[in-house]
């Protein structure tokens, strides 16, 4: 069967609000460099949503789980499989994110027979200085951005985006310590989920002046309804063998505590 | 392999092929070797079991026949923030090995989850030193690791020891190998007969007595290096994980503070 360009473009269009109505809901993810490395942070009510993929690489995802897995595993694998056949400093993410991920979610969303992958990841790589940090989103469409110092994942591109804006004016220019990233994080991650919020007001007029109580009652609620806060971080210089570890419930408490 | 299908089990060997699995590449011609000469595991390591953990130390000697090619080798490596090998033998052979087992392990985790069990774990090694026995018949690449563990939540330290076929011993409070091993069993019985065991001690005692240890090993095998010109490789596994001695716990050690 051919397509005429009309049909095609309706049937692109159908495919961008068919996944774009599922992102919605995600739970946004926040990733930025802190001194000692990188932070991902994310609210979450069941499910975990922060990987190690390699040594230096993380990821993380709002969609369908089961896209996010196979992608997550296909990252792994290759991965692993370049990290040993060459050396661990073969395996970047400009070649996982730009040679990988991003041409076979491509191949799957120009399929219109095949059913889409209805994601939007988040890779980031630690550098050896946090100025070598760097930050991939992969889209549905298998289009990607990288930044420096940020990045971030929400349900529309509009929470991204005031995530991204209360992220740079909260951080600074200098690079934040771990306590002050988490805490702006959790800030940045409830500013971008009340966009989104299936329960909150459809309200769409620009929240202007200061917000904290607005999002200090959010963030609470989330928690008293049992979403946790999940967090991880790559550390840049460790004597642990890993260089991922997963924020415990103790590195938390004081991040945690200025929304109660 | 497209990015999107289904992924193997956390096998590591799978992803990358048996080819890639450390194992025996045949170098010498049918029936041209002898198999008396199966012991080229030139050098001293040591774990031993104290009151908070597990000590394991090195010389730093890496030799050809009698030709010493390096004073600096590193034999005492991690395998996870909670597992040290120590690798005896073919030095090459066992670089190979321990990255490979590096990456089978976080390859399991990552991918999968969960860390690998201890037993898996193991498993995994013996099966490389098995593979490996052939090429320990030929007189190359003979390799023997000594594993030390600290098993949190569970029995906390363990020390595992091989044999050349890939056979696994539990050691329950001391491990050495290499061929300056022999000569310091002796040396491991006195101390613990004036000295009381090793699992009473505290860390810095525990360090001091491994060695002097290692240091008449070095005296009495010629494969073995002293701490002379290179001090040599020690850490610890504790409950918090693994640890470097730092060079002034070192020098105190040897008594020369």
């Amino acid at each position: 069967m051919r397509y005429s360009p009309y049909e095609w473009n309706e049937s692109i269009n159908q495919r961008n609000d068919y996944i774009e109505d599922k992102l919605k809901e995600g739970s946004p993810v926040v990733a930025l460099t802190y001194d000692n490395g990188i932070l991902l942070l994310t609210l979450r009510r069941s499910q975990r949503k922060i990987y190690e993929i390699y040594d230096r690489l993380v990821f993380s995802a709002i969609g369908n789980q089961s896209d996010i897995e196979s992608i997550r595993t296909g990252a792994i694998d290759i991965a692993h499989r370049e990290g040993f056949s060459r050396s661990p400093d073969d395996v970047s993410i400009q070649r996982i994110v730009g040679f990988a991920v991003s041409p076979s979610i491509k191949k799957i969303y120009a399929d219109p027979y095949a059913a889409p992958v209805v994601l939007r990841a988040l890779f980031a790589e630690l550098g050896k200085t946090p100025a070598e940090d760097q930050f991939f989103i992969v889209s549905y469409d298998g289009e990607f951005t990288s930044n420096r110092r940020l990045a971030t994942i929400g349900g529309t591109s509009y929470a991204e985006s005031q995530m991204l804006d209360h992220l740079k004016s909260s951080t600074g220019v200098e690079v934040p310590t771990l306590e002050e990233a988490l805490k702006s994080s959790i800030f940045a991650w409830a500013i971008g989920r009340i966009q989104t919020d299936p329960s909150g007001s459809d309200d769409d007029t620009e929240p202007v002046g200061d917000r904290t109580s607005e999002v200090k009652a959010f963030v609470s609620e989330r928690l008293e309804e049992g979403w946790v806060v999940e967090a991880a971080i790559l550390e840049r210089s460790t004597r642990r063998e890993s260089r991922y570890r997963v924020l415990k419930d103790e590195d938390l408490t004081a991040a945690i505590a200025f929304f109660a | 392999m497209s990015l999107l299908e289904p992924s193997s089990l956390g096998m590591f060997r799978d992803l990358v092929g048996e080819d890639a699995v450390p194992r025996p590449r045949p170098l010498v011609k049918e029936g041209g070797h002898s198999g008396a000469d199966i012991d080229t595991h030139a050098t001293t390591v040591i774990a031993v079991k104290y009151r908070d953990g597990v000590i394991n130390i090195a010389d730093r000697r890496a030799t050809a026949g009698n030709t010493v090619m390096y004073d600096q080798a590193e034999k005492v490596m991690a395998l996870d923030d909670h597992t040290l090998i120590s690798i005896s033998g073919s030095f090459a052979k066992s670089i190979e090995v321990v990255r490979y087992l590096r990456h089978a392990f976080k390859y399991y985790e990552r991918s999968q989850l969960q860390a690998m069990s201890l037993d898996g774990k193991l498993q995994e090694l013996s099966r490389v030193i098995a593979n490996n026995v052939p090429a320990a018949l030929q007189g190359i690449g003979a390799f023997i690791p000594i594993v030390s563990t600290f098993e949190v939540g569970g029995s906390g330290p363990r020390i595992f020891f091989y044999d050349v076929l890939g056979g696994q011993f539990e050691s329950a409070d001391f491990g050495a190998a290499g061929s300056g091993s022999a000569p310091i069993r002796g040396v491991f019985e006195y101390i613990i007969r004036t000295k009381g065991p090793f699992r009473d001690m505290d860390r810095e005692a525990a360090l001091r007595e491994s060695l002097t240890m290692l240091e008449i090993a070095a005296d009495l095998d010629t494969a073995t290096g002293g701490s002379a010109k290179y001090l040599p490789a020690a850490k610890y596994i504790v409950e918090g994980g693994i640890h470097d001695f730092t060079e002034a716990e070192v020098k105190a050690g040897l008594g020369r503070a």
